[in-house]
C-alpha cells in the first residue's frame, strides 16, 4: 500500500470547544489512486490532508508511507519525503511574493540542487496549465485563479509520487476548471497518485480509475 | 559541485534575493547599523590615533623630570640645585629645561615654549621634523615651531618674526626646523628654542631654569634614582618617563572608555530593537516559512537563510560604517569627537589628526556590533523556522 491512515485522531479547540476534525480515520491508499474526498466545510477534509502530507501530527494514530511511519522520523527525513514524494497543492496559491512566477517553481528543487533541464521543464509545466506568459511575473501581478494555476504547476516540478490537493480548482473559472482536471488526469494515467479534497463534485465524476469518498465530522463514509 | 555546497548556495541566493525584495525595511536597519557602527569606529579610530600619537612622543621624554614645589606651586630650579645631583650615582646626563606658556594676542592661542639646551645628534630626534634642524649650542633667537604655530604667526616663508617680553620689548627670533604632523597632538602649539632665548622671553633670572631632564644609565634603577633625587632636593616634584605615559594612558583610556560606554547604550539600544523586529515578524513571513517547510526545506535551512540574511546585513553596514569613519578622522579629523578628547580649550591652537588603524581595533568593533547584531537574531530566527508548515494551510 501507497499510503495507510491507521486510527488518526486529531482535536481542535475552536471557541474553547473541542473539534473533532478527525476521529479515528483508517484509509488506505493504493499506488495510482485517484482519491476524492467530497465534504462540506468544517468536515475535516484539510485536517485529513495535513495529516497525510505530515504537515500536521496526530493526536494518536499514524500514517505509513510505502510502510514506514515517516512523519515521526528525523527532520531531515521528512523534508526529504515533503520535496521527492509528495507535491501539494493547498486552498490558497501559497506562493513566495518576492520571487518571479518561474523562480517560484523552481523553488522546491533548491533543496536538492536545480539539475539539468530544470528550467525548461518548469516552462513546460506553466504551458500545461496555461500560463506561460507570465512566466516573470510576480504573483501580485496575477490574478487568484492564476496564482492558483501557478501553485498547481510547482506541485508536479519534481515529478512527485503522491499529489495531495486541496480545493485545487476553487478560484478558477469554468474552461480553466476543466483544463486543470485534464491536466490532473494526464498525470494520473502517467502514474502519480491524487488525494484531492473538494467541494466540487465534478472532479469527482467520469474518470474511470475515480474513489470517491464522503468526509463528515471527521469521518470517512464511502460512497 | 557537491549537493550540500550547491544547496548552501541556494539558500544564500534566497536570502539575498529575499534582502533585496524586501530593501525598504531592510535599508532602514542598515543605515541605523551603518550609523552606530560609524560612532563605534570614529571613537575607537580616534583614540588609537591619539594613543599612538603620544607613544610616539613619549619615546623622547626624558627618563626622570624634577621640578622645585614651593606651596604646593611650582617655582624655578636654581643651578645651586643642579650641583645635589652630582653624589647620585647612576645618572648619565642631566639637562636644564625651561617650559612656560605664552599668550598670543593678536591670534588668542597659547603656545608652549620649552628652552633646552642644543641636543646632541640624534636620529629619533631629528625624524620628529619635518624640515631644518634643531637650535645648535651658541645659535642664538632659532626656534623650531610647531605646525600650528606655524599657521598662526602666519610665516609662510619667512623665517624672522617677534615676540613680547613681559615688559612688551620684543624678542626677536627665527624659525630653524618645524615638527612632523604625526607628533602634533604635543607639537602642535610648540615652539623650541635654546635655554638663553627661553630666559631671555620671560625675563628669568641667568641661573634659573623649570626643570631638570635627567638621564638613567640603567633602566632598570629608574625608580631608585627617581627616589634619590628626590630626597637630595627638598620640596622637589619627580616624574618618571612611565608615570608621563601612564598619565596619558588613563587621559585618554577615561575618555575612550566614557565616550564608549555612551555609544554601547546606542549600539545596545540598536539591537534590542532588532531583537524585538525579529520576534514580532509578520504573517507574510510566517506564512513564507510555511511555504518553504512545505517545500521541503528544513528547520536548519531557515535558521541558515536568516542567519544569511543578518550577516548579509551586518557585512555590509559594517563596511560602510568602518569606512565612513576612516573618512571622519583622515578628512574631518574626527571632528564629532575631537572635543570629547582634546577638551574645549578655545585657546588651543588646531592641528591635523593622523589616522592609525590596527587589525585588532577592526576586530574588537566587529566582536562589539555585528557579533551581537546575529546573536540578537538568532532567537528570532530560530522562531521563525519552527514555524510549523501546516500554518499554511
Amino acid at each position: 500500500m501507497l499510503i495507510s491512515c491507521q486510527d488518526l485522531q486529531k482535536q481542535y479547540v475552536a471557541d474553547k470547544q473541542p473539534v473533532l476534525a478527525a476521529d479515528k480515520i483508517n484509509l488506505d491508499i493504493a499506488k495510482n489512486d485517484f482519491l476524492t474526498i467530497l465534504g462540506h466545510s468544517g468536515s475535516g477534509k484539510t485536517t485529513l490532508l495535513s495529516l497525510i502530507g505530515g504537515l500536521t501530527t496526530a493526536d494518536s494514530g499514524k500514517v505509513l508511507i510505502h510502510g514506514k511511519d515517516v512523519w515521526s522520523g528525523s527532520d531531515s527525513d521528512i523534508s526529504r519525503v515533503r520535496n521527492e514524494t509528495i507535491g501539494f497543492v493547498f486552498q490558497f496559491a501559497s506562493l513566495i511574493p518576492t520571487l518571479t512566477i518561474h523562480e517560484n517553481l523552481l523553488l522546491p528543487l533548491s533543496f536538492g540542487g536545480l539539475r539539468a533541464g530544470s528550467s525548461e521543464r518548469a516552462d513546460t509545466l506553466l504551458e500545461e496549465v496555461g500560463i506561460a506568459e507570465k512566466r516573470n511575473s510576480f504573483p501580485s501581478e496575477l490574478s487568484g485563479g492564476q496564482q492558483r494555476r501557478v501553485a498547481i504547476a510547482r506541485a508536479f516540478i519534481n515529478d512527485p509520487e503522491i499529489v495531495l490537493a486541496d480545493e485545487p480548482t476553487g478560484d478558477l473559472d469554468e474552461t480553466t476548471e476543466n483544463e486543470i482536471i485534464e491536466f490532473f488526469y494526464r498525470r494520473h494515467e502517467q502514474g502519480t497518485t491524487f488525494v484531492i479534497v473538494t467541494h466540487n463534485s465534478q472532479l469527482a465524476q467520469g474518470h474511470k480509475a475515480l474513489r470517491v469518498l464522503n468526509m463528515k465530522n471527521g469521518r470517512l463514509q464511502e460512497q | 559541485m557537491n549537493k550540500s555546497i550547491q544547496q548552501q548556495l541556494n539558500i544564500l541566493d534566497y536570502g539575498l534575493h529575499s534582502l533585496w525584495q524586501k530593501k525598504g525595511r531592510n535599508f532602514c536597519v542598515f543605515l541605523i547599523f551603518s550609523g552606530v557602527i560609524f560612532l563605534l569606529a570614529s571613537f575607537q579610530f580616534m583614540s588609537a590615533s591619539l594613543t599612538r600619537t603620544a607613544e610616539l612622543l613619549l619615546v623622547t621624554v626624558p627618563d626622570i623630570t624634577v621640578q622645585q614645589l614651593s606651596a604646593g606651586r611650582q617655582v624655578p630650579l636654581s643651578a645651586k640645585s643642579l650641583g645635589k645631583l652630582d653624589t647620585v650615582f647612576g645618572i648619565s646626563s642631566i639637562r636644564p629645561r625651561i617650559w612656560g606658556y605664552y599668550f598670543d594676542e593678536s591670534n588668542g592661542a597659547n603656545y608652549t615654549v620649552i628652552g633646552s639646551s642644543a641636543p646632541a645628534t640624534d636620529d629619533l630626534l631629528d625624524s620628529l621634523l619635518i624640515a631644518g634642524s634643531y637650535p645648535q649650542a651658541g645659535e642664538q633667537g632659532a626656534v623650531v615651531l610647531g605646525s600650528a604655530v606655524l599657521d598662526n604667526l602666519g610665516l609662510g616663508d619667512r623665517k624672522s618674526f617677534s615676540l613680547f617680553r613681559p615688559d612688551l620689548t620684543q624678542v626677536a627670533l627665527h624659525r630653524v626646523g618645524v615638527f612632523q604632523q604625526s607628533i602634533n597632538l604635543l607639537t602642535a602649539d610648540l615652539m623650541l628654542m635654546s635655554l638663553e632665548d627661553a630666559r631671555d622671553l620671560f625675563a628669568m633670572g641667568h641661573d634659573e631654569f623649570t626643570d631638570l631632564l635627567v638621564q638613567v644609565a640603567n633602566p632598570t634603577e629608574i625608580p631608585t634614582i627617581a627616589s634619590k633625587i628626590a630626597d637630595a632636593i627638598p620640596g622637589s616634584r619627580v616624574v618618571t618617563a612611565e608615570q608621563i605615559r601612564k598619565t596619558y594612558e588613563a587621559v585618554f583610556s577615561f575618555r575612550s572608555g566614557f565616550g564608549a560606554a555612551c555609544l554601547l547604550a546606542s549600539l545596545a539600544a540598536f539591537v534590542i530593537l532588532a531583537f524585538d523586529k525579529g520576534l514580532g515578524f509578520s504573517r507574510e513571513d510566517q506564512q513564507e516559512v510555511g511555504i518553504l517547510k512545505m517545500l521541503g526545506w528544513q528547520t536548519g535551512d531557515i535558521m541558515r537563510l536568516r542567519f544569511y540574511e543578518s550577516l548579509a546585513t551586518a557585512a555590509c553596514a559594517f563596511g560602510l560604517g568602518i569606512s565612513l569613519a576612516w573618512a571622519h578622522i583622515l578628512f574631518f579629523d574626527g571632528g564629532l569627537f575631537r572635543s570629547v578628547f582634546l577638551g574645549w580649550s578655545v585657546l588651543r591652537p588646531t592641528f591635523d589628526i593622523v589616522p592609525y588603524i590596527q587589525g585588532r581595533d577592526i576586530l574588537l568593533l566587529f566582536a562589539f556590533s555585528a557579533l551581537p547584531y546575529l546573536a540578537a537574531t538568532i532567537i528570532p530566527a530560530w522562531r521563525a523556522s519552527i514555524v510549523r508548515a501546516d500554518s499554511v494551510v
